[in-house]
């Protein structure tokens, strides 16, 4: 970092700018470096990306009230338009067209995944999954204990990046059952884990046996205020969560 | 009958940053559903890091307003070619709040200078959200140096520039802007950040 090359003493200022903490003069000079320099373009968007969790880690709720001005108030503002070179901001990246045909069959898909796992919970015929529920003889004991407690509570989820999971969870017997449904295959250097995640601190369950398991896993030592969540993660899996969740549920 | 439920956007934590990149597009759009979850993935963010900076309480709700109204304004501006959108966000509510501060600085800088003990990187932790995500950052802010911590803290969460740091701690003007740049660098490594 000692090379003398123009600009170089302005591109010291990365670090104050990227936390807003300098002069509007020295904002205008540096943004106009900006403009000419993708590489620190780059290093400032990365540096953003860091103060973006400096900003998370002091999140506290909003005060109540707050959400219904908020929404009142954009309800009644008119939005700005792209610029016009920059439709293909949006109309270029797949995900926009992929999540609104998601959001499209989001309920059809749910309300499939829900009776698929009705049909486990109060044994109504399916073949696949009674299969895969006779086939784990190691949990199923543990399976049956969660499905007929009393406090049995069944939910759904979509997985960021691809599929649904449903659990049956049992506060009474703390475990759930967790199935899974059309993940995005995984390199074979990774592997989907479980974790819970709460008060208690951040345990890992299990790794999922592949990306196209369906059959049931068992998490025990569930506790009030938990969640349970999904990353990808190096194929021997770690203790701790790395990577983003791609699913998070309150249970 | 057991009961079903369906987890909705507001069960998501703040740390749900693919399903917020997800949703901007469709903000832009003007689907108010998708910005009500907006809303829940980020207000509590946003009111945190306002109201750390600008403090009192009342101004720091406006601010808040003000961000949020403006994701909702200029979704269409967000290109998720230069980052996230938690930090696209985060951005606007922190260059807000200084705003805000340095708008109103004449008054109150005698009060906040007195103030300054107040913020040790350990205030971090009254934060309400995600226990791990907080755990993370304070960890990774108790790895820098003394200087560079104070030069986060000072101007991250107190709003000050870097010339105003640098009087404050009695250090160089130019020391004070490397530090904060060597700061961040490491921060960024060392929360695993990925562009």
């Amino acid at each position: 970092m000692k090379n003398q090359k123009p600009g170089q003493e302005l591109h010291t200022l990365a670090g104050a700018y990227a936390m807003d903490a300098i002069s509007a003069a020295d904002r205008a000079r540096f943004e106009r470096h900006l403009a000419g320099c993708e590489q620190c373009a780059q290093e400032i968007a990365s540096l953003r990306e860091a103060t973006a969790r400096l900003a998370a880690a002091t999140a506290v709720p909003p005060p109540p009230g707050l959400k219904e001005r908020v929404l009142a108030a954009a309800a009644q503002t008119r939005q700005h338009a792209p610029e016009a070179g920059e439709a293909g901001v949006l109309a270029g990246r797949a995900r926009p067209r992929w999540l609104s045909r998601r959001l499209t069959i989001a309920a059809a898909a749910a309300a499939a995944a829900v009776v698929a796992a009705a049909a486990v919970v109060f044994g109504v015929s399916n073949g696949s999954m009674r299969d895969q529920l006779s086939q784990d003889q190691a949990s199923s004991q543990q399976v049956a204990s969660v499905l007929s407690a009393r406090d049995a509570t069944m939910m759904t989820g979509k997985v960021r990046g691809g599929g649904t999971v449903t659990i049956v969870m049992s506060h009474a017997r703390h475990a759930l059952v967790f199935t899974a449904a059309d993940l995005r295959p995984l390199p074979a250097s990774r592997g989907y884990e479980l974790w819970l995640i709460g008060p208690a601190g951040d345990r890992p369950v299990t790794m999922l046996p592949s990306a196209t398991m369906t059959g049931p896993v068992v998490a025990s030592g569930l506790r009030a205020g938990d969640h349970l969540a999904l990353t990808a993660e190096p194929a021997g899996g770690t203790a701790r969560p790395t990577t983003p969740m791609m699913l998070d549920v309150a249970l | 009958m057991t009961p079903i439920e369906r987890p909705g956007p507001g069960g998501a934590r703040p740390g749900g940053s693919r399903d917020l990149a997800a949703l901007i597009p469709l903000v832009a759009r003007g689907d108010a559903a998708a910005f009500d979850a907006v809303y829940d993935l980020l207000a509590a963010s946003v009111f945190g890091i306002v109201r750390r900076v600008v403090r009192d309480p009342a101004q720091s709700e406006e601010v808040t307003q003000d961000v949020l109204l403006e994701v909702w304004r200029d979704a269409a501006k967000f290109d998720a070619g230069r980052g996230s959108a938690t930090a696209w966000v985060m951005t606007l509510a922190h260059r807000r709040a200084v705003d805000r501060v340095r708008s109103v600085q004449k008054e109150s800088e005698r009060e906040r200078r007195s103030a300054r003990p107040d913020i040790p990187y350990d205030e971090v932790a009254e934060a309400v959200e995600s226990s791990l995500e907080r755990e993370r950052v304070r960890r990774c802010l108790g790895s820098l140096t003394d200087l560079q911590r104070e030069s986060v803290t000072l101007a991250y969460y107190g709003g000050y520039t870097y010339g105003q740091v640098a009087s404050l701690l009695g250090v160089p003007a130019g020391t004070i802007k490397t530090r904060m740049r060597d700061a961040l660098i490491r921060l960024r490594d060392c929360l695993g950040v990925t562009q």
